[in-house]
Order: structure tokens, then C-alpha cells, then sequence
């Protein structure tokens, strides 16, 4: 009796075949990208999201072509922080044209489309047992949002990941081995804990793990006009991997994320020199020529 | 998934697949040789699994007779105001002096975006044609609007 590979074909279900076209339809949609960076950490509130967006602001400061996908649809917060909530989609030639912030970045977010009085929620015929294919719902989606919008040439697409060290895995097989990942901390051992969980799972796989970011490293006073401490953890363990730089809090960026406002309006802050310190370090370490498709 | 015909030892063909019901997806494979049918009848779970894929079962567009639409429609079609339940362009007979019709050249655009953002792309559309005194979406409005927002 015939085994399974003995048979060529699926009998006409064409699920497979399906599953190929999406693959291609990602890769063309990604051909013009140089070099496809995922800002993540495993833990949430270390500030991937901020990081993501300034790290971007700072890097097309230079003169790079980038965009953003938000990655997190269930908690999406880049709508709101790049100014592009409720954003026009307009029909492209052959896909959807991305909203644009000020200053040029493309960001695609979720929260552009949801309401953030609502929760993102799918049609299912096994409510109640979401555990079972949620996940599966939700790459099907980044790969349907990867292939159908006019990602174009770009330097860098920058992917903004939810928290979970695990779901960092899954972004990192779903997005392929061209993807270099930039990992988002804040000095605290808890912080630091999950992190080295993200790259001890990270480190079993192709991807390149350009380095970490400490966020929050104390706070910038406006009356001392210093950064002061904001932790208190005097010894931090190692993650193992490059520090890219460290990054204080200031409320003031805060204020700009949710207002939509740009870093560019706080020049000469230590936490917008920070970000530029940041962002060539992340620069020197990405790959010089250009990247294949995946 | 492959079906085997055990007898004829003959791989089964997919015959037609009926729409949803309560769940549940029936899936007729044929044996070619002896002409032997059987239905394969999925539960909610297995149907949900499908659908999560983003996959139709069944043959391509243009035999869409006998494919049933497992998911690849607007994936959450509940939450954003104004969309097909298929997700599909929503094509309506002017009904109003504010109604805007689209050219075939612009709706053919509007038809190659994401079923979940078409909805918000085509009521942002009409609202920018409005606001320029124009009843028709065509190519050359599309592009004004990409021109307009920066795109």
C-alpha cells in the first residue's frame, strides 16, 4: 500500500500549495528590504515598542529608507506613538501603501485599524478554544500583512515583537534566518532573567543576535538636568551578547509616545543621545552588503 | 492530508467541498479507478485549524464552485464597521447624494488590498473624493490620495 510520499499531489485540497504561495508572496514583499531587524525582549513594559519607533526616527534622521511593523497585534501601540492612528490605506498598484509618519517612517499597526476601546478578536468556529489556533491565526496574518503591502526598498524594516520569549522564537522561525534581533532590557534582575531566556532559545537557532539595549538605565531629572538611578541593581548579570547602549527614562519621551510627537522635538536630551549612540551601534553591526530574500 | 483509495491502492481526488455548517466542512474525495466516494467531515477544531492556515480547500479561484472559503476573508470581519461579510468590496447602488461610485480600474485596486483593511480604505477614499467635490474613485484619485498622505 502507498505511503503518504509515495503519492505526488494532495488529491486537489491544494492547502500545501497554498501555504507555498503565501511563502512566495512574503518573500517578494520583502525582496527590496536590506536588512529585516525584530526589536524584542521576552519580557513586557521594558520599552520594545519606544525603542523601536526612536531607534527608527534616529536611523531615518540619517537618511534610511525605513518601516515598522508592529508585530504585537494584540497590543499594538505604534499606531499611537508614530501619530498614525486611524491612518488612510489606500489602494497601491497591487497592494495597500503603508501610512507614513512625518518624517517618512511606513508603519503598519494594527492599531490603525482597532479602536483601542476594543480587543483584537478573530471569527471562529471553535470559540472557546482559541489556545488551539490562535497562534497559528495570528502568523497566518503577519504573513498575509507581509505580502500584501508596499514594503518597497527599504534599509531597514524594523519588526516590533510582542513580549514572550517563546513567541521571539516563533517570530524568529516565521520570519526566516535573514532576520537579526535586537533585544530590549531594563536593569532589573527580573528583566534581565527573561531576556537571557530569549537569548539562550535564540542562540539554538541561524538568527543573529545583533546585541541588547538597557532601557530605563536611571531617569533624566529636569530640575538636576542628570540622570539619576531608577533601579537598584548592583549586579546585573550577563546576557551573553553586545550591549548596544543604555537608554534613561525621561518622562518627556513618554509624553511625546503618547502624543504621537517625534524625538526630534527634544534635541540635546540625554535620552535622544542615547537613542543615537543606540543606532549606530546597531548600524555598525548589521551586515554591510546586501541581503537575499529569504 | 491524503486519501488513499486501499483497494485500487489509487490516490483519492477531492471531488467538491460544501461551505461550513455549524463547524463543520464535508469533503468529498472520489477513487478514479473503481469510483469509490467517501466524505471527509471535520469537526469545529479541525475546521478552525484550516481556516487559521488562511487556505481554501478546493481548486483555485476559477473553479470556485467547488471551493469552500475556509478563511481567507477578512479574519476578523466582526470588529471593523462597513465590510462584506465574505470581505469582499462593498459594492452598494448610490443611495444618497454623498454616494461615490468607483470606476472598475479603482475598485480592481481596492479589490488587491487586505480584505481587513479594504473596509477603512475604501469609506476613507469616498470621505477624501467628497471633500473634493468629486463623485468618482478613479486611479487617478487613488493616486492623489497616496500623494496627499505622503504614501
Amino acid at each position: 500500500m502507498k505511503g503518504y510520499h509515495d503519492i505526488v499531489g494532495d488529491g486537489g485540497s491544494r492547502v500545501l500549495e497554498q501555504v507555498a504561495e503565501q511563502r512566495g508572496r512574503i518573500s517578494e514583499g520583502l525582496a527590496g528590504v536590506r536588512h529585516l531587524v525584530a526589536i524584542g525582549s521576552g519580557k513586557g513594559g521594558v520599552g520594545k515598542s519606544t525603542m523601536t519607533l526612536h531607534l527608527a526616527g534616529a536611523l531615518r534622521a540619517r537618511g534610511l529608507r525605513i518601516a515598522i511593523l508592529d508585530a504585537d497585534f494584540n497590543g499594538p501601540s505604534q499606531a499611537r506613538m508614530a501619530g498614525v492612528q486611524g491612518a488612510l490605506f489606500v489602494p497601491g498598484n497591487n497592494k495597500a501603501a503603508l501610512p507614513r509618519t512625518k518624517n517618512g517612517i511606513g508603519v503598519f499597526s494594527m492599531g490603525s485599524l482597532i479602536p483601542e476601546s476594543d480587543a483584537l478578536d478573530f471569527e471562529s468556529t471553535a470559540r472557546g478554544e482559541s489556545h488551539t489556533w490562535r497562534a497559528t491565526r495570528e502568523f497566518a496574518l503577519l504573513g498575509e500583512i507581509l505580502g500584501a503591502f508596499e514594503w518597497g526598498a527599504l534599509d531597514l524594516l524594523m519588526v516590533d515583537l510582542p513580549p514572550g520569549a517563546e513567541r521571539t522564537v516563533q517570530y524568529a522561525d516565521f520570519l526566516g534566518p535573514r532576520t537579526s534581533f535586537v533585544l530590549v532590557t531594563i536593569p532589573s534582575e527580573v528583566a534581565r532573567g527573561v531576556v537571557a531566556r530569549s537569548v539562550a532559545a535564540l542562540s539554538k537557532g541561524p538568527n543573529r543576535l545583533l546585541g541588547y539595549v538597557e532601557n530605563m538605565s536611571g531617569y533624566y531629572c529636569r530640575d538636576c538636568r542628570a540622570v539619576k538611578p531608577l533601579f537598584v541593581s548592583p549586579e546585573i548579570s550577563s546576557l551573553g551578547i553586545p550591549c548596544l547602549g543604555t537608554v534613561p527614562f525621561d518622562p518627556e519621551l513618554a509624553r511625546h509616545c503618547d502624543r504621537g510627537m517625534p524625538l526630534t522635538d527634544l534635541p540635546g536630551r540625554p535620552v535622544g543621545q542615547a537613542l543615537e549612540q543606540v543606532a549606530q551601534q546597531l548600524l555598525d553591526r548589521l551586515d554591510p552588503t546586501p541581503e537575499a530574500s529569504r | 492530508m491524503k486519501f488513499l483509495c486501499v483497494p485500487c491502492d489509487t490516490p483519492m481526488q477531492l471531488q467538491n467541498v460544501a461551505p461550513p455548517e455549524r463547524g463543520s466542512l464535508s469533503v468529498v474525495y472520489a477513487c478514479p479507478a473503481c469510483g469509490y466516494e467517501m466524505a471527509m467531515l471535520t469537526n469545529a477544531y479541525e475546521t478552525q485549524v484550516v481556516q487559521s492556515l488562511g487556505v481554501r480547500i478546493g481548486p483555485a479561484e476559477n473553479g470556485a464552485n467547488t471551493a469552500a472559503k475556509t478563511g481567507s476573508g477578512c479574519p476578523f470581519v466582526s470588529m471593523i464597521p462597513a465590510t462584506a461579510t465574505d470581505g469582499a468590496a462593498v459594492q452598494q447602488p448610490p443611495r444618497d447624494a454623498d454616494a461615490v461610485r468607483w470606476t472598475a480600474a479603482a475598485e480592481a485596486r481596492l479589490a488587491n488590498i487586505p480584505s481587513f483593511v479594504r473596509p477603512m480604505a475604501k469609506t476613507g477614499i469616498e470621505q477624501f473624493a467628497r471633500e473634493r467635490g468629486s463623485a468618482e474613485i478613479d486611479e487617478k484619485m487613488l493616486d492623489a490620495a497616496r500623494e496627499f498622505f505622503g504614501m
